[in-house]
């Protein structure tokens, strides 16, 4: 239908708007002006992939754009998911900035400001683009924008530049391998269009060798372990709506890639393909959520958790492709129903979580969550919004989570009919993670929410805490909105999202109808749930306030052992609170204790100080980054003996190789 | 013009440009190895006009002769310049000797034969079984490039690469246009400009032109 078209080039066009605004317009209220477009974009956008779920679909053909290979969209119900996601995270995302960037407090300069919106844009692009190139370039204009926007606060923070480096080189990696997988497809299919490529014959070796260097390319960045290391870096010292955008938005198209080239372009695989996605996922769902339960940091937290989530979507699109391929249409459809909710759901929780923890670092100026606290008087919107958030996020039933992993485990629980030892196997083992990643998840936002804003404030920071400008509190709440919305009623997503799954699996006999649970013993009722809860809690709380109103209330100090008054500094902290678990995952997460004490003056009984540092290092990054960064380095200093400054050695260098490569491809010839 | 004599010219003109080219090698006196440019220009002149004589065409002609003036007259010129300048009439000891040298002369010419045996294969024709030549001066004008220590010799090497990339441009196309090779060579004459500006400099500065003793410059 033309209609997904007009909302899709209209969100498109109010990007190049409130880009154009952000380098044109004045310097004062230019956030807002930027903003307040980039709200019409989202909106734009989300409307134009809920239409495109709907069944419309919209083609375009520009060859003018890029020389020679032109530029090629298309936008079918799957994309239309991943820009609906797009669009309503960039509301959310954009109101927040407006109220960000106040005060000095976030970046208002003319290149971030206006590279928001082109962000936004080329992740509204990505999942729209029909051929290798248009592909490519949009996917590279995300990395770039986004790259920008990662070193906004760099003049403030020494550890942005840092960052960043690691962003870029990991993005860039992950754009080689994409590249390097997708030009092979193309040039042995023929043509570089999504149709072409979808219609080629190739050899089952060149098949894997493109779904394997593809699923690199994407998984990086979905930030699936172990190619995350740039995530738990990138996401906190970007500022929070971009973090927002980033992780709510951004890691998705990874998920995608996966779901795009695996089982649209290439049309499936060997199952080895899609266990390979499901180990790879069950590997980042327990490696994320167990770095985030000990994580201390908020924002790493929750970049950390953004792994454990993209772990799980994987893990859905794994058992999706592994259904698919042993013929299981009806169970692939529903593993996928459930991979592609949660992707909206994560999406929408993270965006609340993101945004909420801005709001606390612009507050409170520290992200770390031992020198937080007591902020529940003082931000009290803040609060609220984090911890709805927070109870999506843990998978418990009220929240929308929950929903999808239930999904998802019904899926995988089913799977008792596929024969083979996978089905067995690696279908149970990936239950027990989900199971396992959903009871952490619940002690991470415990933590977060509980010693972020609860009890007394650890720091004076914490203490002079203000609650943020309107702009921000709306933002959070409408995304908030969506958490809930989705949370209720999930009945009215989950049809939704029948069209882009059949979009992409065979959907040989497989009507709209058999992608709901048929009744049986997985069927739940969310919105039933929620009121029973809601009717559980008043009546416990009407029955404490009938047995309290009974006796007289009277006044008198806590039981502090004597040692009173109780201070902060007697509360639980995040690391305390993470430490049993951390005892629990000793060996995987082999966290690093220095005790240093200092005697007073020569005894060995009076000690001076005692200094206790505790960091759990990410132990993927030691084993298998530091070694190799170590060997660069080793190379880069090695090699600086080859250029010793002499023009000649220079000239002889190119000489030789060229001669080189003639002799060689004289040999040849 | 008969094609026999035609074919007879077109290759003498192209010995006359290898054997320019080669004598460079063997020569240390800055100041012969300008004439010998000089004389490779001429040869490179007279190439062109051969091939504008064979297809009766004015306007190849008109650029064999400015390619020819630039070349055996301009560039040499401004050389001599630098050179009586510069002071230094010789090379010194050059990183492989004049023998060795007109060894891997030899080796390379058989290099460039090997690598456009597909060329000559595509379309054989007394032009195109020219173009080894052509490669062979390009190679041989790399080497000078390398193994030549006065900023002089440098110059001279790099003309003489260019040189064969316009010689191949003219054996391999039936002409190149006027307007091309206009900006071409006044590329080459600005770039010649500058080296000689960048010669004097560092004469002047460091009171030699041996870029070897250049070297601490580095970071």
């Amino acid at each position: 239908m033309i209609l997904v078209g007009v909302w899709y080039v209209a969100a498109l066009s109010a990007c190049a708007l409130a880009a154009l605004a952000a380098v044109l317009g004045p310097a004062r209220g230019r956030p807002a002006l930027v903003g307040t477009i980039t709200v019409g974009a989202g909106a734009l956008a989300a409307v134009a992939g809920v239409a495109a779920m709907g069944g419309g679909g919209w083609q375009a053909w520009l060859p003018e754009v890029l020389p020679l290979a032109g530029v090629r969209l298309a936008i079918d119900p799957l994309s239309g998911v991943f820009i609906a996601v797009t669009g309503a995270v960039t509301s959310c995302a954009a109101l927040y900035g407006v109220g960000y960037a106040k005060d000095g407090h976030g970046p208002a300069g003319r290149v971030t400001q206006a590279a928001v919106p082109l962000f936004v844009a080329s992740m509204l692009l990505v999942p729209a683009a029909a051929s290798v190139s248009t592909l490519l370039l949009t996917w590279e204009l995300m990395a770039i924008t986004s790259l920008l926007l990662v070193l906004a606060e760099h003049r403030r923070r020494a550890a942005v530049g840092e960052a960043a480096l690691w962003y870029a080189v990991m993005t860039h990696l992950g754009l080689v391998a994409i590249l390097s997988g997708l030009f092979a497809f193309a040039a042995s299919a023929g043509g570089e269009s999504f149709a072409q490529l979808r219609a080629a014959e190739l050899s089952p070796a060149m098949r894997s060798a493109v779904f394997v260097a593809t699923f690199v390319g994407f998984a990086s960045k979905a930030g699936i372990v172990p190619l995350h290391v740039w995530l738990p870096r990138a996401h906190p010292e970007a500022p929070s709506h971009v973090s927002a955008l980033m992780s709510a938005a951004m890691v998705n198209l990874g998920c995608y890639g996966i779901l795009r080239v695996g089982l649209d372009l290439l049309g499936g695989g060997p199952a080895w393909w899609w266990l390979l996605v499901l180990a790879a996922g069950a590997v980042s769902a327990l490696y994320g959520i167990l770095h985030a339960v000990v994580a201390a940091d908020l924002k790493r937290l929750l970049a950390y958790s953004t792994t454990e989530n993209m772990g799980l979507v994987l893990i859905g699109l794994g058992a999706a492709g592994f259904f698919a391929t042993a013929g299981f249409d009806a169970l692939a459809g529903v593993a996928l129903t459930a991979a592609l909710l949660h992707v909206v759901n994560h999406a929408a929780f993270k965006t609340v979580l993101f945004l909420a923890a801005g709001s606390v670092l612009r507050a409170t100026g520290t992200r770390d969550l031992d020198a937080l606290g007591g902020l529940r008087t003082r931000m009290p919107y803040t609060t609220g919004l984090f911890a709805v958030g927070a109870l999506c996020a843990s998978a418990l039933p009220p929240g929308n989570a929950f929903i999808s992993e239930w999904l998802l485990l019904q899926s995988l629980i089913q799977s008792g009919s596929v024969s083979g030892l996978a089905g067995v196997v690696l279908m149970p083992l990936a239950v027990a993670v989900i199971a396992l990643s959903a009871g952490l998840a619940v002690a991470t936002f415990v933590k977060a929410f509980g010693v972020g804003f609860l009890a007394r404030p650890r720091s004076p920071a914490a203490g002079a805490a203000r609650e943020s400008p309107p702009a921000m509190v709306g933002g959070m709440a409408l995304a908030a909105g969506c958490c809930l919305a989705l949370a209720l009623a999930p009945v009215l997503i989950v049809p939704a999202l029948t069209r882009p799954v059949l979009a992409v699996v065979a959907g040989t006999g497989v009507s709209a109808r058999d992608l709901i649970l048929a009744g049986g013993a997985g069927a739940i009722s969310p919105t039933l749930i929620a009121a029973a809860l809601v009717l559980a809690v008043g009546a416990v709380l009407a029955l404490t306030r009938a047995v309290m109103v009974r006796r007289s209330r009277r006044v008198a100090r806590l039981w502090d052992c004597g040692a009173g008054p109780m201070s902060a500094r007697m509360e639980y902290t995040a690391t305390s609170f993470a430490e049993p678990l951390q005892r629990v995952f000793d060996d995987v997460l082999a966290p690093e204790n220095d005790v240093d004490v200092t005697p007073a003056r020569e005894s060995a009984y009076l000690v001076r100080r005692v200094a206790f540092h505790a960091r759990v290092p990410d132990r993927i990054e030691r084993r298998l980054y530091d070694p190799l960064l170590a060997v660069a380095d080793d190379v880069g200093i090695r090699a600086r003996r080859l250029a010793n400054g002499s023009v000649h050695r220079y000239l002889a260098f190119g000489f030789c190789v060229l001669t080189g490569a003639l002799v060689v491809l004289a040999v040849i010839e | 013009m008969t094609e026999a004599i035609y074919v007879q010219l077109l290759y003498l003109a192209c010995g006359a440009f290898l054997l320019t080219g080669v004598l460079v090698l063997w020569r240390r006196d800055l100041s012969a190895i300008i004439r010998l440019f000089a004389l490779q220009g001429l040869a490179l002149g007279a190439l062109i006009l051969v091939l504008a004589a064979y297809q009766r065409d004015l306007a190849l002609a008109l650029v064999g002769v400015g390619v020819g003036g630039l070349r055996a007259g301009l560039l040499p010129y401004v050389m001599r310049r630098a050179l009586a300048a510069a002071g230094a009439h010789r090379e010194t000891r050059p990183l492989v000797n004049a023998a060795t040298s007109l060894l891997v002369a030899a080796v390379l010419a058989m290099l460039a034969y090997a690598i456009s045996r597909p060329l000559t294969q595509l379309a054989p024709g007394p032009t195109i079984r020219a173009v080894p030549v052509a490669l062979t001066v390009l190679l041989v004008g790399f080497f000078v490039l390398v193994t030549r220590r006065r900023a002089l010799s440098q110059v001279v090497g790099f003309l003489l690469m260019d040189n064969a990339i316009t010689a191949t441009a003219f054996l391999t196309t039936s002409g190149v246009p006027l307007v091309v090779e206009l900006g071409v060579s006044l590329d080459v004459l600005l770039a010649v400009l500058v080296l000689y500006t960048l010669t004097d400099r560092i004469r002047a500065s460091f009171g030699g032109t041996d870029l070897d003793e250049l070297r601490e410059l580095h970071d």
